[in-house]
């Protein structure tokens, strides 16, 4: 037979324990006792028994730090973890991930096989929240009609949103049949016409929540057809009912703040629409009034009257233009008629004259031979400067 | 008509207009049509809130339990 050390034999146990699903993840009912926190690690240390037995717990400072209660001595719980071995001391003992108190520990481990359940099924999925509609005509409210939540829902709602309608449905938020009564109180808000559902209750933590952590309320939240709101107000958990809706709020007057806009938005959305259909109006009025300018423009350059302008200044150019032709031509004609004169001055027979010959002329015609002329005939001698009548009294 | 349509009526249809107008290719007689149409409509849904008062319907839920 083979010689082993201890430590191989706790190292063995260590791993048979950890393979065994019996004892991993398991959920442990008994009362504290020995309850110590170490001072400097944190680390937290006890005993957990049950009438007939005991067994050491360790819950590490990582964890324990996230415990919302501090146990104590005679507490009784459930505590969830795994067993495994202390190999120093060769001693099994509970390393634990959670402690619930056994008031609600026993609902509270109930409730966190629900909300696994739920979780797993889908029901939370953010994919399936819905927006809440922008302008509800119809909220519904599905809580105590004499509880104080219907009454902060009405307050908040007239005060901001009373342009909308209010649908409350009585419904019995605790007690047997209480998460029943929730679930026909939004059926019958959804059959109404609502578009929002506010579910919930008022009163805070130390209510009675049961009614809003079933699955059926859960289901009837998930498959409402319009967006549901709730308003379970709990500070720390969240119900199903929170985690189901499409928006959790924390109080039911938040609930109602968020189911609708401020009055006061809609007056300036209004402000904004009217602002934007001015804009709009004249921004057409400017481009028609542009187009009508350059329409009239063009209209303006084809008018009878603009026709008869351009007429007349292209009368009055061609009037300017065929002066001046006129006025040079006449001076042309002026320079050539001084020319030609000056010319013809300088070959006129009166020129002649003036050197000393003279013109003879008989009955007005003139004479260039003597061989016409008779004794006695009457001549006229033009001298230039003047004349003489004479009588012919030789020839030759 | 105008006194059977909710302030969500009008103010829907005055936000039609005004896209309408702010589209822009619209003969003016239109567009001078749909201001007139926005103005009134934004003047109803003033009026609206100014006289609104949250309408509130009691449902006893389950005590008649038949339905």
């Amino acid at each position: 037979m083979p010689v082993i050390t201890v430590t191989q034999i706790n190292k063995y146990i260590a791993s048979i324990l950890k393979n065994d699903r019996n004892i991993q993840g398991i959920m442990v009912r008994g009362e504290i006792s020995d309850y110590v926190r170490h001072f400097r690690s944190g680390h937290v240390y006890f005993t957990l028994k049950d009438s007939e037995s005991a067994v050491k717990a360790v819950m590490f400072a990582s964890t324990a730090s996230r415990l919302r209660f501090e146990p104590e001595d005679g507490m009784a719980v459930i505590v969830s973890g795994s067993i495994g071995v202390y190999e120093r001391d060769g001693a099994y003992q509970l390393y634990v991930n959670d402690i619930i108190p056994e008031g609600a520990g026993k609902a509270g481990a109930a409730l966190e096989q629900l909300k696994k359940k739920l979780q797993k099924e889908g029901i939370f999925d953010t994919a399936h929240k819905r927006p809440i509609p922008p302008m509800p005509k119809k909220i519904g409210a599905v809580t105590s009609l004499s509880g104080a939540a219907v009454r902060d829902i009405i307050n908040v709602l007239s005060r901001r949103y009373p342009i909308g309608e209010l649908y409350a449905v009585n419904a019995q938020v605790q007690g047997e049949g209480a998460s029943e009564s929730v679930c026909k109180g939004i059926l019958k808000a959804e059959a109404a016409g609502c578009d929002v559902i506010i579910v919930g209750r008022g009163g805070g933590s130390s209510e009675d929540l049961s009614a809003f952590n079933t699955e059926k309320v859960a289901y009837a939240i998930y498959n409402c057809k319009v967006p549901v709101i709730s308003a379970v107000g709990h500070e720390t958990d969240f119900t199903v009912a929170d985690l189901a809706a499409d928006l959790r709020a924390p109080t039911p007057s938040a609930a109602a703040e968020l189911s609708a806009p401020d009055i006061t938005l809609l007056y300036e959305k209004i402000s904004i629409l009217d602002k934007r259909a001015e804009k709009a109006a004249l921004a057409i009025l400017d481009r028609c009034t542009e187009r009508f300018i350059a329409m009239n423009a063009k209209l303006a350059v084809q008018s009878p009257e603009n026709r008869l302008k351009l007429t007349g200044e292209r009368l009055t150019a061609l009037d300017r233009r065929r002066e001046t032709a006129f006025l040079r031509y006449m001076d042309r004609l002026e320079r050539q008629l001084a020319e030609k004169a000056a010319r013809l001055d300088s070959l006129s027979p009166l020129k002649v004259l003036s050197r000393g010959y003279s013109l003879v002329y008989k009955d007005n015609k003139l004479l260039n031979s003597s061989e016409k002329l008779k004794k006695g005939d009457r001549i006229t001698v033009n001298f230039g400067n003047g004349g003489a009548e004479a009588e012919i009294t030789e020839k030759w | 008509m105008k006194g059977k349509a909710t302030f969500e009526d009008n103010i829907t249809r005055l936000g039609q207009i005004v896209s309408e107008l702010e589209k822009g290719d619209i003969a003016l007689e239109k567009a001078v049509e749909l201001y007139g149409e926005g103005v009134k409509l934004s003047a109803a849904c003033r009026e609206q809130l100014d006289n609104a008062s949250l309408k509130i319907t009691e449902d006893s839920g389950n005590a008649t339990s038949e339905e």
